[in-house]
C-alpha cells in the first residue's frame, strides 16, 4: 500500500511530488492526453533533466534551459503589454508562438501578465499597468507606499488575516474601502455576538464591495479559464511550467507590499523587535502560502522572488538579523513537505553567500541575477542548484555571438558537476529574439554532459 | 486645549467614558433629548450611584439595583420566548412594561433576545433555540461540540480571523459551508499572487454563502435599529443600559464554543503548551472586543461571562496556570482603555477570590452566583464593587418576604463602605415579577447610605 503522505519523509515527499509533475493529469483529473509520442518523451525528458539538476545525484543529460522573461513573449508576439493583460486570446496566442519558436526546457506560463480587466473592477492602487498609469507598451509598476502604517505592527501580528482583510485591503483596493467598517470576525463566540458582528453585511456600502469582489472573482475565472486550457494545450505539446506557485521571504513580505522600502528601512532602526516578531509571525503563513499551492498545482517547484536582501540594501550584520533566519525557516518548512524552493536573487548577492550556503544539499533552485557565479558556484553551488545569469543588458544590445561567449564562460564554470541551469538572470521585456534563440541553441548544443 | 485620548490616564479614560454614559446622544450624535427634567435627573442619579459604588471613592446616594434579567421581560409582557426572539416590536413592548412598572436603576434593553431569523437564514448550529429545536416557551440551549479539533491549535494560532472565516464558520453556520473554499487573503501581496488568489469569490456556492451573509446582515439591522430605538427610548425616559460592551476570558473563549469543556479538559494535560499559546494569540482580540463595543456605546461597562474557572471546574494549580493569567491580563487590557470590567461569575468562586484581588482599586465591577458574599466582600471589598447573589430559585419559588430577607442580609453583609450593588446571582427567565419587584422596591427603601 502506498505510504500516506504524513508518514513520508521530506525526501519521499520531493519525489512525490516531481512524480506528480512527470505524470501531468487533465482536468477531469485523468491523465493528460499528449499530442504524439515525441511530445510525451519530449515532456518526460525535460523534468527529468530539471529534476536531476535540482537534486545533484547524478548529472543529467545535459545542461537544461529556461527561458524567465517578463512581457518577453507579448512583444516577441507583436502585442502590446495592455493586450496581454486584456485580451486573454492574444495573451496565449502570443505566449504559444513563444514557446514554439523558442522551445525552452522551462518556462514561467502565461498568467504573469494578470487580467487587466480585475484589476479595474477593483480600482487597485497597489500597482499602475498598461493603459492605467503607464503607457500600454509598458510592463507594470508598482506604487510603493506605507500601505501598513508604523504604528500597525502589533494589529498585523495579533491577527493577520484581520489585518489584511479590513485595514489593508480597503487601502489598496478603491472598491473595497468599505471593508474598514468589516467587523473582527474573531467576535463571532457565543449567540450574543452574531448577529451584532454580521450587521456590517447588510450596510450597503460593504455589500458593494462584496459585489465588486464577486465580480472580480467572476472575471478572474475567466482569465484563469484560459491560462489553464492553455497549459494544457502546451503541456500536451511537450513543455514544462515550472511554476508550482510562490511565496516570499518574510522580510520583503513587509518590506514590498506592506511597510515599503523606507519604511522598513526606519523599521529596522525604531523597532527592531516588531520587525522581528511580525516577520516570526509570517513564516508559517509564507510556508503554508507555498505548501498549499504546490499540493494544488502538483508540482514541486515554489517561486521566490527576492528583492531587498541583495547587497547594498542591507549591512552583513543586518542580513544575518532581519533577512536570512525567516527566510531560512520558510525554505526549511518548504523542503519538509517536499517543495524545492526556488529563490530568485535579483540583483546582485555575492557577499550573502557564505550565509546562504547553508542548506540541505539538492533541495533549492537558485535564479541567479548578477551575483559572481565563479563564487557562486563554489559556496551555493556545492549545495543547490543554479540557474540564470545571463545578463539583460547583453541581451538587449549584444550580438548572438556574445550570447554565446557568455553562454559557454557560464557552462565551462558553472556545469561541471551538475546543479546548473543555463538562463537569463533578470525578468526582461524587449529584448534581441535572436540573443534569447542563441542562449537557448547553445545550451542544447555544447551543454550535454559526457 | 483638551487631551487626545492617547494621552489620558486610565482613570482619566475611565471618567471620560462615564462622562460620555452620563451624556447619551441620539443617533445624530446630537445630546439626546429626555422626555422630561425627572427622566433626566433620574437616568443622571443612576449612572452616578453605580459610578460610586464602582470607583469606591465615595458612597452612592444609595445601593444600585441592577437585575439581571435574560427573558424575564418577555414572560412578564406575556409573550413566549419564540416571539421575543423573532418580534422585535412584541419584545419592545412587553420590555417597556416591566421598565416602567418595575423601575429598576438599570435595564437590558431588548438586545438579549437575540434575532432568530438570522439563525434561520444562516443554518446556525451552535445552538438549539425556541421553535428551532427546543420549544417556544423555553430559552435557547448551546449544542457542545468540539468545533475546532484537536490539532488545530496550530491553524488557529496562525491566523486567527482565517481560522474562524474558513474553518469554523463553515461548521457552526451551514449555509456558510462554501467559506471553506475562501483564499488565504495574507497571499494577496504582489500584481502577480493577486489575481488567482481572488478565484473563489467567482465561485458559484462562495457567492451564494455571501448572499445568505448579506440576507442575514439585512435583519441583523433590521433588528439593531430595533434595539438602538428601543435603549434611546429607556434612556430618554431615565433608564441607563446596564452594559456597553462583551468580551470573554481567553480560557473560556476556547473552551466554550471552540474546543468545547471535554475537549479542553483534555488539552490542558495533553498539548498544555498549545492551550497557553492560543490563550496568548487571543488576548489582544478579546481586549479590542470589549474596548471597541464600549466606546461605540458610550457606555464603559463590559460584561465577561466566566464559566470554565469556577469552583470544581480546575484546581487552584490549574487556574493560576490556564485561567487567571490571561483573565488578569484582559482586566488590565480593559482598565487602561477606560473601561469598566464586569465579570459574571457563574457558580462558585470562593476559592478563587484571594488570586482575583490582585486588580487596582475602584476599576472593576462584580457579579457573583453563588459565592459566599461575606467571604467576597472580605477579599475584594477594598479593590471592587461586588454585587449579585439573590438566588434564581428563591426568585423562582419564594415568597417577596423571602426575597427581602435575602436582599436585607447582603445589604448588612456587603454594603457597609459602599462597593456594592443588589443584583441577581445568573440572568433570570420565568421568575415570579412580584419577587423581582420585592428586590427592587427593598433595595430602593432599605439600600439609603445616610
Amino acid at each position: 500500500m502506498a505510504k500516506q503522505w504524513e508518514e513520508m519523509s521530506p525526501e519521499e515527499k520531493q519525489e512525490e511530488l516531481f512524480n506528480r509533475w512527470l505524470s501531468p493529469k487533465d482536468p477531469e483529473g485523468k491523465d493528460l492526453k499528449f499530442q504524439s509520442p515525441q511530445a510525451e518523451k519530449a515532456y518526460k525528458d525535460r523534468i527529468t533533466r530539471i529534476k536531476d539538476a535540482i537534486q545533484m545525484k547524478k548529472t543529467p543529460d545535459r545542461v537544461p534551459v529556461f527561458i524567465l522573461p517578463s512581457f518577453f513573449p507579448f512583444y516577441y508576439g507583436g502585442i502590446t503589454p495592455r493586450e496581454a493583460m486584456y485580451d486573454y486570446d492574444k495573451l496565449t496566442a502570443a505566449c504559444k508562438k513563444f514557446l514554439l519558436d523558442f522551445e525552452p526546457d522551462g518556462h514561467l506560463g502565461t498568467d504573469m501578465p494578470g487580467p487587466g480587466k480585475f484589476f479595474d473592477i477593483l480600482d487597485y492602487k497597489l500597482y499602475s499597468w498598461p493603459g492605467h498609469g503607464v503607457p500600454p507598451e509598458q510592463s507594470y509598476q508598482a506604487n510603493e507606499g506605507e500601505y501598513m502604517k508604523a504604528n500597525e505592527y502589533d494589529a498585523l501580528i495579533q491577527d493577520p488575516s484581520n489585518f489584511f482583510s479590513n485595514t489593508y485591503f480597503p487601502r489598496v483596493f478603491g472598491k473595497l474601502e468599505s471593508f474598514n467598517m468589516l467587523p473582527a470576525l474573531t467576535g463571532i463566540l457565543e449567540m450574543y455576538g452574531v448577529a451584532y458582528n454580521f450587521i456590517p453585511f447588510g450596510v450597503p456600502p460593504v455589500q458593494a464591495a462584496y459585489k465588486a469582489l464577486m465580480e472580480a472573482g467572476n472575471e478572474v475565472m475567466k482569465w484563469v479559464g484560459a491560462v489553464m486550457a492553455w497549459n494544457m494545450e502546451t503541456t500536451a505539446l511537450g513543455f514544462a511550467n515550472i511554476i508550482g506557485g510562490y511565496t516570499k521571504a518574510p522580510f520583503d513580505v513587509i518590506g514590498d507590499t506592506l511597510r515599503g522600502t523606507r519604511g522598513i528601512m526606519l523599521d529596522m532602526y525604531r523597532q527592531p523587535d516588531k520587525l522581528l516578531e511580525a516577520m516570526e509571525k509570517l513564516t508559517p503563513l509564507m510556508i503554508k502560502m507555498g505548501v498549499g499551492a504546490a499540493q494544488m498545482n502538483g508540482k514541486p517547484l515554489i517561486f521566490m522572488p527576492l528583492h531587498k536582501g541583495a547587497d547594498g540594501f542591507l549591512s552583513d550584520a543586518q542580513f544575518k538579523k532581519f533577512y536570512w533566519p525567516t527566510f531560512k525557516k520558510v525554505m526549511l518548512g518548504l523542503i519538509d513537505e517536499g517543495i524545492v524552493p526556488f529563490p530568485a536573487a535579483e540583483g546582485h548577492w555575492t557577499t550573502r553567500l557564505e550565509t546562504v550556503q547553508d542548506l540541505p544539499k539538492g533541495k533549492t533552485l537558485w535564479m541567479i541575477d548578477q551575483s559572481d557565479m565563479a563564487k557562486t558556484k563554489k559556496t551555493l553551488g556545492k549545495v543547490a542548484c543554479l540557474a540564470g545569469n545571463m545578463p539583460t543588458d547583453l541581451l538587449t544590445v549584444g550580438t548572438a555571438e556574445q550570447i554565446k561567449d557568455y553562454a559557454k564562460k557560464l557552462i565551462d564554470t558553472c556545469a561541471p558537476g551538475g546543479g546548473y541551469i543555463m538562463a537569463n538572470g533578470a525578468f526582461f521585456d524587449k529584448v534581441k529574439a535572436e540573443n534569447v534563440k542563441a542562449m537557448v541553441d547553445y545550451a542544447k548544443q555544447h551543454g550535454a554532459y559526457k | 486645549m483638551e487631551k487626545k485620548w492617547e494621552e489620558l490616564t486610565p482613570a482619566e479614560k475611565q471618567e471620560e467614558l462615564f462622562n460620555r454614559w452620563l451624556s447619551p446622544k441620539d443617533p445624530q450624535g446630537k445630546d439626546l433629548k429626555f422626555q422630561s427634567p425627572q427622566a433626566e435627573k433620574a437616568y443622571k442619579e443612576r449612572v452616578t450611584r453605580l459610578k460610586d459604588a464602582i470607583q469606591l471613592k465615595k458612597l452612592p446616594d444609595r445601593v444600585p439595583v441592577f437585575p439581571m434579567l435574560s427573558f424575564f421581560p418577555a414572560f412578564y409582557g406575556g409573550i413566549n420566548t419564540q416571539e421575543a426572539m423573532y418580534d422585535y416590536e412584541k419584545l419592545a413592548e412587553a420590555t417597556r412594561k416591566y421598565v416602567l412598572d418595575l423601575e429598576p436603576d438599570f435595564q437590558f434593553g431588548i438586545g438579549l433576545a437575540t434575532p432568530g431569523r438570522v439563525y434561520d437564514i444562516l443554518d446556525y448550529k451552535l445552538y438549539a433555540w425556541p421553535g428551532h429545536g427546543v420549544s417556544p416557551n423555553s430559552t435557547y440551549q448551546c449544542i457542545e461540540k468540539e468545533y475546532m479539533a484537536a490539532d488545530e491549535y496550530d491553524a488557529f494560532i496562525r491566523d486567527p480571523s482565517y481560522f474562524f472565516t474558513n474553518i469554523y464558520f463553515p461548521r457552526i453556520f451551514g449555509k456558510l459551508e462554501a467559506f471553506k473554499m475562501l483564499p488565504n487573503l495574507t497571499t494577496t501581496q504582489e500584481i502577480v499572487f493577486v489575481g488567482p488568489n481572488i478565484i473563489p469569490y467567482g465561485l458559484p456556492p462562495v457567492q451564494e454563502a455571501y448572499k445568505a451573509l448579506f440576507e442575514a446582515g439585512a435583519e441583523a439591522l433590521k433588528w439593531a435599529g430595533a434595539v438602538g430605538a428601543f435603549g434611546n427610548e429607556m434612556a430618554s425616559l431615565g433608564f441607563p443600559a446596564g452594559g456597553g460592551g462583551f468580551t470573554k476570558v481567553p480560557y473560556d473563549t476556547l473552551g466554550d464554543t471552540l474546543r468545547g469543556t471535554r475537549g479542553i479538559m483534555a488539552d490542558i494535560y495533553r498539548q498544555p503548551d498549545k492551550v497557553l499559546e492560543a490563550i496568548e494569540v487571543l488576548t489582544p482580540i478579546m481586549i479590542d472586543m470589549g474596548v471597541g463595543a464600549a466606546k461605540m456605546a458610550g457606555n464603559p461597562l463590559v460584561m465577561i461571562p466566566l464559566h470554565k474557572g469556577a469552583d470544581g471546574f480546575l484546581s487552584d494549580a490549574q487556574f493560576k496556570k490556564f485561567y487567571w493569567p490571561n483573565f488578569k491580563a484582559l482586566l488590565m487590557g480593559l482598565i487602561n482603555e477606560g473601561c469598566v470590567p464586569l465579570p459574571f461569575v457563574e457558580g462558585s468562586y470562593n476559592t478563587r477570590l484571594e488570586i482575583i484581588k490582585d486588580i487596582p482599586k475602584g476599576s472593576t465591577f462584580w457579579t457573583f452566583d453563588a459565592t459566599d458574599m461575606a467571604k467576597a466582600k472580605k477579599a475584594l471589598g477594598d479593590v471592587a464593587c461586588i454585587g449579585g447573589n439573590v438566588p434564581t430559585d428563591l426568585l423562582s419559588v419564594g415568597t417577596p418576604q423571602q426575597v427581602k430577607d435575602y436582599v436585607k442580609n447582603l445589604i448588612d453583609t456587603c454594603a457597609p463602605g459602599g462597593g456594592y450593588v443588589v443584583s441577581n446571582g445568573v440572568a433570570a427567565d420565568d421568575v415570579k415579577p412580584e419577587n423581582v419587584k420585592a428586590m427592587i422596591d427593598f433595595t430602593k427603601e432599605y439600600g439609603v447610605y445616610k
